[in-house]
């Protein structure tokens, strides 16, 4: 999946909708993604996260957890794993102005996660132009790992 | 240090997270690791120009690197307390740059019982090397009731 994943967000940024195309409550497309223990490991090293939980099978396996698994937000990395190159939250300029999430169970290595995600809302506020995007991700038994929303400021 | 308790939980007990030095290679490390390659947060030609009112003068850390480290911060922290990490709600209010040495604390808020759990709700921030605040916001941990 990394090896295939397109680094450069000007590549197709013709092809992603524009605030003015974004309607609130239509679905985004979305693709599931095989989340891999180099891949959570390699986030968990980005932000400092050291835990026996993401890093010692023996630990993690008599832990209350029975096994390796990811931080929450692992769902950082999720959204753009789970979506494709033309998703308008690529689009670049597109600045976070905050987001919230709840967590329900822990994602874990080889589970295969899918994203159900649309825009919940667009505005205009200080003359910015806004939209809150809507996420669930489950993994493959359709258990919720998490949900969130987050504030973006559409570049313009 | 001691783990947290429910019971012994009160209104402004603090926890306080490891500091993190943001650097150019941090940025990208975050980048690769999370596949959010913007170019606000890679390239400074782009980042030379402006957006509306808002000139950064050059690239800026991925706000959410502020949201990992207060998920390190919180999760280090539940684990140890047998507690479960539930929500986390945050804003960005400043940009934060390359040299910038950032670290996040949070301030017990309230703690709840409900019919089935336990509760506490943590106002949370990243602050600055200059003691700004960079992001703020609020998190939710879950102290499950005991098996009966």
């Amino acid at each position: 999946m990394a090896q295939a994943f397109e680094t450069d967000f000007w590549k197709d940024a013709a092809s992603r909708k524009i605030w003015d195309d974004i309607v609130p409550g239509e679905p985004r497309q979305t693709m599931p993604y095989t989340l891999t223990l180099d891949a959570i490991q390699a986030y968990c090293r980005s932000v400092g996260e050291d835990h026996p939980l993401y890093f010692d099978e023996d630990y993690a396996r008599r832990s209350p957890y029975g096994g390796l698994i990811a931080p929450p937000s692992i769902h950082i990395l999720l959204m753009f794993a789970c979506t494709p190159a033309d998703d308008w939250m690529r689009t670049p300029g597109t600045v976070n102005a905050g987001q919230s999430w709840s967590y329900n169970i822990p994602a874990r290595p080889g589970d295969t996660i899918t994203l159900q995600a649309r825009a919940l809302d667009k505005f205009i506020k200080k003359e910015r132009l806004f939209v809150i995007h809507d996420n669930v991700f489950c993994n493959q038994r359709g258990e919720v790992i998490c949900s969130g929303r987050g504030w973006t400021i559409r570049p313009v | 240090m001691t783990h947290a308790t429910f019971a012994d939980l009160a209104p402004g007990y603090r926890i306080d997270g490891p500091a993190f030095a943001v650097s150019r290679e941090s940025i990208r490390a975050f980048a690769a690791a999370s596949l959010d390659f913007n170019p606000l947060h890679l390239d400074d030609d782009y980042m030379t120009g402006s957006f509306g009112k808002t000139n950064f003068g050059g690239i800026i850390m991925h706000g959410m690197n502020n949201f990992g480290l207060l998920t390190r911060m919180l999760t280090d922290w539940a684990y140890a307390a047998g507690a479960v990490h539930r929500r986390l709600e945050t804003r960005w209010l400043k940009p934060v740059k390359p040299g910038d040495t950032i670290r996040p604390h949070g301030v017990l808020k309230s703690k709840r019982t409900t019919q089935k759990s336990r509760w506490v709700v943590i106002d949370v921030e990243v602050r600055n090397q200059r003691e700004e605040v960079v992001a703020s916001g609020e998190a939710m941990i879950e102290f499950p009731l005991p098996a009966a």
